[in-house]
């Protein structure tokens, strides 16, 4: 692709330099410097999260540099790095990509590394589960609930504690929408976020990722939402973030969000309440579970891998991990630990046991072909909230699409 | 003899530069598109060769065609836009006039802003629930429009806010090339009795078109290449209908949870020759010109 | 003739700035007001966001600075020479270099990022500056050849001619006849590659974002991503931001301003 006449050696050469300096002045420290990587990049290096790693890698003996990634594109660094041998010490990763991680053989099984994820409830623990090895453990978890505004549902004359199943919700929104509010926002992304926020109702519905077409109810649910303007069109584009910004405008009635808004919620300016995501038939339907996992990934130095599993053992003992849990307001996935939080924050019971309810993306031995079913699915969803698909055709084209 | 190897000591940092900077990427680009990659191999190496697999891939998917559909209408309607825009704007600006040197640099302002700037401004403008531009539209009693959340809208929205971004950069470029057109040759064209308007297209028009030429070029080459914006905007979305090839390739390396690094790679090539052959029919019409 | 351009020119650019004055009115906007009908005009307006910049974002402002003012000396460096020879060397294989610089610009960012990162990764320089120069740099060096070379073109060959028969080599000819004469050249690729380098999100947020300095891009991008959509203090950075580029901009505008003149004097 060059012009023929270059002196091809005489470019070798000159290539060779300039990679040569390159490694020559790269700084020595890089190499034996202990890495942590997360995706919590709102933490600074003063948060309480970044102390913790610090205290935790004076514990273990090491120098640990903490880089701080964005979650979404987390996954495609590590395997960047894994690829060339360079894969960080200590993961903190999402929960549902876990599985995916140690099945390409990145991610070190804890029994090889002593960390022990024992103590950490079992549906929690689950999205580490892959054949019958248990990698890294939950250093918390969040879920998603309905937030409800008091003030608008009061105008409107609907009681909370009458929602029960999907129909009384909907009576609820036509109320407060005849009473000239907003009825409920949420996300409908076309990213994780969005599958995310689906599955309370698809799982309310009784449907099973593994058959996308039996969730046709839960679309038609937010279908008809949208239809009769009981939720904005702005859902379509929105994030958790967004969503909720709608909601704190206090003309909502409802959200659906999650765990990590209370510390928001406080600072609304309305008194709010939060209720548990009802099934279509009633009881609670079953919501997501959020959260990272603490992970060891492969290294060439066993010595290395034994000083993160210690680091990693560090950065989720239940002392440690209730400063950090408080920090991101998740909830501890240990038992003991969540009633420690409780009784600090009566508030916090509803959410420990929405967690405890919740369940596992990767779970029902979807594993790593979970992502694969999260990808046609979002786009099923915003395909049929736009009106480009009915709810079935949407389904039934992401589930041929899935395989 | 001796100009001519004076003439490489000049090229040869650019062309090591050139190896190590573009070549590499490029090898691993095309090497990823004939591989058929697992998680696992892509890490721990051994992945097959596949040969045209990932492209057969790509070509089948029913987001191909939306993707190159809008890929050909976003990069076509912003080059048109941006240009015409360009244009009428450093033409006006050619005549010096009071305040034209300051205006002239306040409108260079859009090309300042970091695209994530940029892009989250226009997503707020654009907002459905509380964006200036539907306030707007229903002051005036028009219905407000889903700008981001409507499939219909949203290829829309996000070549508005890229044509916005462009224009600077036509008119840099124009503005210069105006400026080194002769003045004489106004002289002349104004002593014949020609209009402003037949001085433009007979005159001004002619004598611009090699730096209409390469700013059409350029201006082609990096609208195909736009991603910040529209995934800012709308992750490509709703439903696909503002992906184009450079959020797909994005989308499929990057933004989902399980990278797909083949097809991702092969979109990013199908990519790359489409702006190949844009650039030989380029170098085309310029060496017929050059001949004529 | 003059009374109408420039009362329409204003009207232009402030239509043209728009968004820009509504990224200020945002960035003065409480965050309890922002989602009400949108105002023209800031009501309360609030420096929280600004305040809040200036205690968190000036780091980010340093390295964006350095890295631009880092990629512009590496672009002109590389390019300055090359035009040179493109321009008025002629050696062999010129168009089929024209076209490998065309086709380079071409290559998706995504696909720069991917291939760079590997390396970065490989040899231990994610995250440093200077890696981030190299990086930025490839969104400028084929333009700013490009532009050179048409810019260097147009320097006439008899001045060239009559420098080589003083006994000026093409050393001495490129510094003090080439260089000086496309002024205008130099003035646009540097302003290009500064801003380019400025405004670069995607090579920052693969290669740098998990260092000690980063740009400024990353120092926004911390404010939209993970659940903290706060637009103030987005907006605000942006304001902030763009401050540096705007004083380089109008500063160039004058030099490029001066170079035309100059160009008029010569023919």
């Amino acid at each position: 692709m060059f012009p023929a006449s270059v002196p091809t050696r005489l470019l070798a050469a000159l290539g060779l330099v300039v990679s040569v300096t390159a490694c020559s002045s790269t700084p020595a420290t890089t190499s034996d410097a202990f890495s942590v990587w997360d995706p919590y990049p709102q933490f600074t290096a003063e948060s309480e999260w970044a102390k913790t790693i610090d205290k935790c890698g004076t514990e273990a003996g090491v120098k640990i540099q903490r880089q701080a990634y964005d979650t979404t594109d987390l996954t495609s660094k590590v395997l960047l790095a894994a690829q060339q041998g360079t894969a960080p010490h200590v993961l903190v990763l999402d929960n549902p990509v876990v599985s995916t991680l140690a099945e390409a053989g990145v991610l070190k099984p804890n029994q090889d590394v002593g960390l022990d994820a024992s103590q950490v409830s079992p549906n929690l623990a689950a999205a580490g589960v892959v054949n019958g090895q248990t990698y890294g453990t939950p250093i918390g978890a969040n879920t998603l609930a309905l937030y409800y505004n008091k003030a608008v549902l009061a105008a409107a004359g609907v009681d909370p504690a009458s929602i029960k199943d999907w129909d009384s919700l909907t009576a609820a929104l036509a109320k407060v929408k005849a009473s000239g509010k907003k009825g409920i926002t949420f996300s409908a992304i076309g990213t994780e976020e969005g599958t995310f926020q689906f599955l309370p109702w698809f799982w309310g519905a009784g449907a099973s990722l593994t058959d996308l077409p039996s969730g046709k109810a839960a679309l038609e649910l937010w279908k008809s939402w949208l239809d009769n303007g009981y939720a904005p069109n702005s859902v379509v584009g929105n994030t958790q973030t967004t969503s909720w910004q709608e909601f704190a405008t206090g003309e909502y009635a409802f959200t659906e969000n999650g765990t990590w808004q209370l510390g928001n919620a406080k600072k609304a300016g309305f008194e709010y309440g939060v209720i548990p995501i009802p099934g279509r038939t009633g009881g609670t339907a079953p919501a997501p579970t959020g959260g990272e996992f603490v992970t060891v990934p492969a290294q060439s130095d066993k010595d290395a891998e034994t000083k993160a599993g210690r680091v990693a053992t560090c950065l989720t003992a239940p002392d440690k991990v209730l400063a950090s849990d408080t920090a991101l307001t998740y909830i501890s996935a240990v038992p003991s630990v969540q009633q420690q939080q409780v009784s600090a924050q009566p508030e916090l019971a509803v959410w420990v046991e929405a967690v405890k309810n919740a369940k596992g993306r990767t779970g029902d031995d979807l594993g790593t072909k979970y992502p694969k079913i999260s990808q046609p699915l979002w786009g099923a969803v915003q395909a049929a909230l736009t009106g480009a698909k009915t709810p079935e055709a949407a389904l039934r084209d992401a589930q041929a699409s899935a395989k | 003899m001796r100009s001519r190897l004076a003439g490489w000591a000049f090229l040869l940092p650019l062309v090591a530069y050139l190896a190590v900077c573009y070549a590499y990427p490029l090898f691993t680009n095309v090497d990823l598109s004939i591989r058929g990659y697992t998680v696992r191999s892509f890490v721990h190496g051994g992945a097959p060769l596949v040969g045209f697999d990932n492209y057969v891939t790509v070509f089948s998917d029913p987001t191909f065609r939306t993707a190159l559909v809008n890929t050909v209408l976003f990069t076509l309607i912003s080059l048109f836009c941006q240009y015409t825009i360009g244009l009428a704007a450093a033409l006006f600006f050619a005549r010096g006039f009071r305040l034209s040197a300051t205006l002239r640099a306040l409108f260079l302002v859009p090309w300042l802003l970091p695209l994530i700037v940029s892009a989250s401004t226009w997503a707020w403008l654009l907002n459905s629930e509380s964006g200036l531009v539907n306030a707007v539209l229903k002051g005036v009693g028009l219905d407000p429009v889903n700008w981001l959340t409507s499939p219909d809208w949203s290829l829309v929205a996000v070549t508005i806010a890229n044509i916005w971004i462009g224009i600077p950069f036509n008119l840099v470029v124009l503005y210069s090339g105006l400026q080194n057109i002769p003045r004489e040759v106004y002289e002349a064209s104004a002593l014949d009795g020609a209009s402003g308007w037949q001085t433009f297209w007979h005159v001004t028009f002619p004598l611009l078109r090699p730096v209409s030429a390469i700013t059409l070029l350029l201006g082609l080459v990096y609208t195909l290449k736009v991603f910040d914006i529209i995934w800012i905007m709308t992750k490509g979305g709703p439903s696909g209908s503002s992906t184009t090839l450079a959020t797909w390739a994005y989308e499929l390396g990057f933004g989902n949870m399980l990278p797909r690094f083949g097809p991702s790679a092969a979109v990013g090539n199908v990519l790359i020759l489409i702006a190949v052959v844009a650039g030989l029919l380029y170098i085309r019409t310029q060496r017929r010109q050059e001949l004529a | 003739m003059r009374s109408w351009r420039t009362p329409v020119g204003v009207l232009l650019t402030a239509l043209m700035l728009f968004p820009v004055y509504w990224m200020v009115n945002v960035s003065l906007t409480p965050m309890s007001d922002m989602r009400k009908p949108p105002s023209m005009f800031p009501v309360n307006p609030t420096t929280e966001g600004y305040e809040r910049v200036l205690r968190e974002q000036l780091p980010y402002l340093g390295t964006s600075l350095l890295v631009a003012a880092g990629t512009v000396v590496l672009t002109l460096v590389l390019a300055a020479p090359a035009a040179y020879s493109l321009a008025k060397l002629r050696p062999a294989g010129r168009p089929t270099l024209g076209f490998v610089l065309l086709v380079a610009q071409m290559i998706p960012g995504i696909i720069m990022a991917l291939g760079f990162y590997g390396i970065y990764v490989k040899l231990g320089i994610t995250n440093t500056v200077w890696g981030l120069v190299l990086a930025d740099s490839t969104i400028a060096v084929p333009f700013a050849v490009l532009i050179l070379t048409s810019f260097m073109a147009s320097v006439p060959d008899e001045v060239l001619q009559a420098a080589k028969i003083d006994g000026a080599g093409p050393w001495r000819s490129f510094v003090s006849i080439v260089l000086p004469a496309s002024r205008n050249g130099l003035v646009t690729a540097a302003l290009f590659s500064f801003l380019w380098a400025w405004s670069d999100f995607l090579f920052a947020a693969t290669l740098d974002s998990g260092g000690a300095l980063q740009p400024l891009t990353l120092g926004i991008y911390r404010y939209i991503g993970n659940n903290n959509q706060e637009w103030n203090s987005i907006m605000a950075t942006a304001v902030v931001a763009s401050v540096p580029a705007t004083v380089l901009i109008v500063v160039a505008q004058r030099f490029v301003a001066a170079g035309v003149t100059s160009g008029a004097v010569k023919d």
